[in-house]
């Protein structure tokens, strides 16, 4: 899976934009990259997942993580272009009741 | 209006999710880096309809990994055992050679503590819930891939007495012959 950072918008969400599987072997650098993300600031990130089709437990793992550190920093988070089998399994691990979810841009 | 929804993983040995008469059967080696390839090698016949996208693979994947990875910790001389049946249902049973999920009744009641939470809204504890930490656990898990595997594979989601084989079944609205 890679990732692209783009710049803070108008509203002031900077977002990023998630491609390919997130899996065992790739969340946990993606976990460690956006924690150390989180850690340098308080921001307001988008990601999005649109191009994301596979999503593991692992993956699921680093979200948890993530919004973890966001509510202790103060971070605002916001999750779009969920769908298929990742939302699914968000669903099911009982996770996304804590995401604060956006329809398509 | 929500319920709270408190399901258990259970220990049967005898269940007839262990009967594994007229499976097929496979093993692999305890090789971390293909966990997912060994799981499409397993999936290589399974009919398109019970796929339901990649949450099929993505289930017994979990399964594969939670067996290389915490049952035989990675040691490539242990040998994982999958036994599995397409026809009508999605069947499998998972055996490592580890010394078997003997926290399972700690993960019961994280789970129970963990819906309570989300029952009474309860959102920074569900949060602090939000990830199971066992003796064997590392950053990387969060006990998810039981929460979800005991929703997802609506037959049964059994362990054995030494708890280290599993045997799930999902069952799907349009089975196949």
């Amino acid at each position: 899976m890679e990732w692209k950072i783009c710049p803070r918008g108008q509203d002031g969400f900077e977002v990023v934009a998630l491609e390919g599987d997130c899996d065992l072997y790739s969340a946990p650098a993606f976990a460690k990259a956006m924690l150390s993300r989180i850690a340098e600031a308080p921001r307001r990130i988008r990601f999005d997942l649109s191009l994301v089709e596979y999503l593991d437990s692992t993956g699921v793992g680093a979200i948890i993580r993530i919004l973890q550190e966001a509510r202790r920093r103060g971070c605002e988070l916001r999750f779009a272009g969920l769908g298929g089998s990742p939302r699914k399994v968000l669903k099911m691990s009982n996770i996304l009741a804590l995401m604060q979810e956006e329809g398509p841009a | 209006m929500n319920q709270l929804i408190v399901r258990q993983l259970i220990v049967d040995e005898r269940n007839q999710l262990f009967d594994a008469q007229g499976m097929r059967f496979a093993e692999f080696p305890s090789d971390f880096s293909r966990v997912r390839e060994f799981t499409a090698l397993v999936l290589a016949d399974c009919p398109e309809q019970f796929k339901e996208g990649n949450l099929l693979e993505q289930q017994l994947s979990e399964i594969i990994k939670n067996g290389i990875k915490h049952g035989n910790h990675n040691d490539p001389r242990k040998k994982l055992r999958v036994w599995y049946d397409l026809r009508k249902r999605a069947r499998f049973i998972v055996e490592d050679e580890g010394r078997g999920f003997d926290v399972l009744d700690d993960w019961n009641e994280f789970y129970r503590k963990r819906q309570t939470a989300l029952f009474e809204e309860d959102f920074d504890a569900f949060l602090a819930l939000a990830s199971y930490r066992g003796p064997d656990s590392d950053e990387e898990d969060g006990g998810n891939s039981l929460i979800a595997a005991l929703e997802y594979w609506n037959g049964g989601t059994i362990f054995n007495d030494r708890k280290n084989k599993i045997g799930v079944v999902r069952w799907f609205a349009h089975g196949s012959s």
